[in-house]
């Protein structure tokens, strides 16, 4: 459209990866704000704490940007994440060895985003109620499980493995390096799914249907199949989240899924990844993950509490989005 | 007169299950609890489901003006309200029932009017600016009220005894069916329908889509405003978190009356029945003895409830080769 004025600035603008640019941007300049305003904000502790919990939420923002990607919503990440936290502390007291306790959280995470993908692939359109109901379902039922019998409710209390702890934990370290592993875990898997996404058949068929199903449709991408992919990567991811977040807090509580429900969805619009599907990704879901962490941290360093963070959010998210994710005006539409 | 059955068989097919749904806890609760039967339960039942039914009927024609618009942010709006009510009304004073339901009307409008220009000026789609209006609202609430706490004027706390039948939340229930159905005899009414159901023929056929959704936005903000004066009477007091868990209660209401959120199909009856379910399903768990559980019964009922509800819904509702 601008053929006649191409400076580099406009070429940015109307790049595919102007989200990337942007969010970028807004991350220099918050972590320098960051730093000239609030004492120890660049000392290594308060990044390695921005990058621990920026791993947890990547994590559990990795479904999400999967299934915005197709142009739907998963609203049972928060949910499969509380449940998969206190069924893992409740396994871990059954004597169960550790590591199969691990798998049959994840299977059960897996299986759950499959469930969601069969569903909501049945109801077309109804993807956010679908997810909404099978979460309630879920969570409703881990936490009946593991109350029968015990006299805490929504709370579960058990000895977590100690090299399982040491994975989320703040002082956790990796081969001798001060990070915790956690991080390392996250940024690996990051690699590998922005390489599966750019370069990999499956990952672009994800885009093929986001784009444009009736064109994919006639391409012979099966769009059953990309459901399954998206929603089950997004039930595997959320149970691993849980698990992790198990290792980092050391009691098993229903609740500590419940910040996702929404953090997920503002990283992955932050980010730069259109709810309406066919565009972003995720590597721009990593961006918008660690915009959010900086900034709250910088708003906690400022001496804001979680009710002016949430404040914050909310106004950041809008202009994010019109900056790069309006829809077309209805003309252009027709 | 076929045809006749058959129209009418089309514009209430969507009210198939939740009218089941409703008959059939019904008729559970005529079992397990009948002194929902009597005067002071129905009174009880009316009051505490009220806000409820208010929230699910404000977000119904925002679901139906299409654009997959689900208002996230109905439940922080309506904590506003009712933390701004007991906060600042009553600190200026206003505290006559005039006053309070004017408030409530107007500021609810107000917000609908801010989210209604950022979906039609800004074009972001209306799940993201309801979404950041949930943060936002939410926090604010949280700033202005930090802990449940303050009082409502006393004509407002006296509704939560609830003891009577024909209550002042029976006649704001009344009232907002009242505008409702009066409501949905206009042309506005057809044209949020048509829109929702299909954007693209709404405007060529010369509808002004900008001001049918800010009607849409407009109707769910006067019945914001009731649901949060219901509210306030209910608790009696200030509570900034409270509407925050309104929001998915009332999506499930919604849902489970049968609006379909693609758009353009649904209404407000649906969402009045859904909302009735909800409270049913409540009111038949908690004559079981649960002890520990009975919230987490609760929520996964909702939950597997809401699932079985729209398999139901794609059943009866499927599409069938014109018979004409």
């Amino acid at each position: 459209m601008d053929m006649q004025r191409q400076n580099p600035l406009t070429a940015i603008m109307s790049s595919d990866h102007k989200g990337i640019f942007l969010g970028g941007a807004l991350l220099v300049i918050l972590f320098s704000a960051g730093a000239f305003l609030v004492e120890g904000f660049a000392s290594s502790n308060n990044i390695r704490s921005i990058l621990l919990l920026a791993a947890f939420l990547g994590l559990a923002a990795l479904g999400q940007t999967m299934v915005a990607l197709v142009g739907g919503l998963d609203l049972s990440i928060p949910f499969v994440i509380g449940a998969s936290n206190i069924l893992l502390a409740y396994l871990f007291g059954t004597g169960i060895p550790a590591v199969f306790c691990i798998l049959i959280i994840a299977v059960m995470g897996l299986g759950i985003g499959l469930l969601n993908a069969v569903l909501s692939y049945r109801l077309q359109g109804q993807a956010l109620i679908v997810t909404l109901g099978v979460g309630f379902a879920v969570v409703g039922a881990a936490q009946i499980f593991t109350t029968l019998g015990s006299q805490y409710s929504g709370t579960v209390f058990s000895e977590v493995p100690k090299w399982f702890a040491t994975i989320a934990s703040i002082n956790g370290k990796t081969l001798g390096l001060p990070i915790p592993p956690v991080v390392i875990i996250w940024a690996l898997i990051s690699g590998l799914v922005v390489f599966a996404t750019n370069r990999m058949r499956r990952g672009r068929e994800i885009y093929a249907i986001g784009g444009n199903r009736t064109a994919a449709a006639r391409l012979r991408i099966s769009e059953f199949r990309v459901w399954l992919l998206t929603y089950g990567v997004s039930g595997l991811m959320a149970s691993i989240t849980g698990m992790l977040l198990l290792g980092f807090s050391g009691g098993g509580f229903a609740g500590v899924g419940d910040p996702y429900l929404f953090t997920t969805v503002a990283a992955v619009v932050v980010g730069g990844t259109s709810l309406l599907g066919g565009s972003g990704g995720y590597g721009a879901t990593v961006i918008g993950v660690l915009v959010l962490q900086v900034l709250t941290s910088l708003l906690v360093g400022l001496g804001l509490n979680y009710a002016a963070q949430q404040t914050v959010f909310g106004l950041l998210i809008l202009p994010m989005v019109a900056i790069y994710a309006r829809t077309p005006h209805i003309r252009m539409q027709i | 007169m076929t045809q006749i059955l058959h129209h009418l068989r089309g514009q209430f097919s969507h009210l198939i299950v939740p009218a089941g749904l409703v008959a059939v806890l019904l008729l559970i609760c005529a079992f397990r609890s009948p002194q929902l039967f009597s005067a002071v339960g129905a009174a009880g039942a009316i009051l505490v489901s009220a806000p409820l039914i208010l929230a699910a009927m404000a977000i119904t024609p925002i679901a139906m003006a299409g654009r997959g618009g689900v208002d996230l942010s109905i439940g922080p709006a309506i904590g506003f309200i009712n933390v701004t009510i007991v906060t600042w009304l009553t600190s200026w004073g206003f505290e006559s029932p005039v006053a309070v339901f004017v408030f409530a009307i107007v500021v609810g409008c107000i917000w609908q009017i801010l989210l209604a220009s950022m979906i039609v000026f800004v074009r972001v789609s209306p799940i993201i600016v309801s979404l950041a209006g949930f943060m936002i609202l939410s926090g604010v609430n949280l700033v202005i009220l930090p802990r449940p706490g303050g009082l409502a004027p006393d004509w407002l706390s006296d509704w939560g005894y609830g003891t009577e039948l024909f209550s002042p939340v029976l006649f704001v229930l009344i009232a907002a069916f009242v505008l409702w159905f009066l409501f949905q005899r206009t042309a506005m009414f057809q044209h949020i329908r048509l829109m929702g159901a299909d954007e693209k023929t709404a405007y060529t056929v010369g509808i002004n889509i900008n001001v049918v959704r800010f009607a849409a936005h407009l109707s769910a903000g006067v019945l914001t405003g009731l649901a949060a004066v219901c509210l306030t009477g209910l608790i009696g007091s200030g509570d900034p978190s409270q509407g925050n868990t309104l929001t998915l209660q009332a999506i499930t209401a919604l849902v489970l009356g049968g609006t379909s959120l693609a758009g353009g199909r649904g209404g407000v009856v649906g969402s009045i029945l859904g909302a009735i379910a909800m409270y049913l399903i409540f009111v038949v768990l908690s004559s079981f003895d649960f002890g520990a559980i009975s919230g987490f019964m609760t929520q996964m009922s909702y939950g597997l409830i809401l699932v079985l509800s729209l398999l139901l819904t794609l059943v009866a509702t499927r599409p069938k080769p014109a018979a004409v």
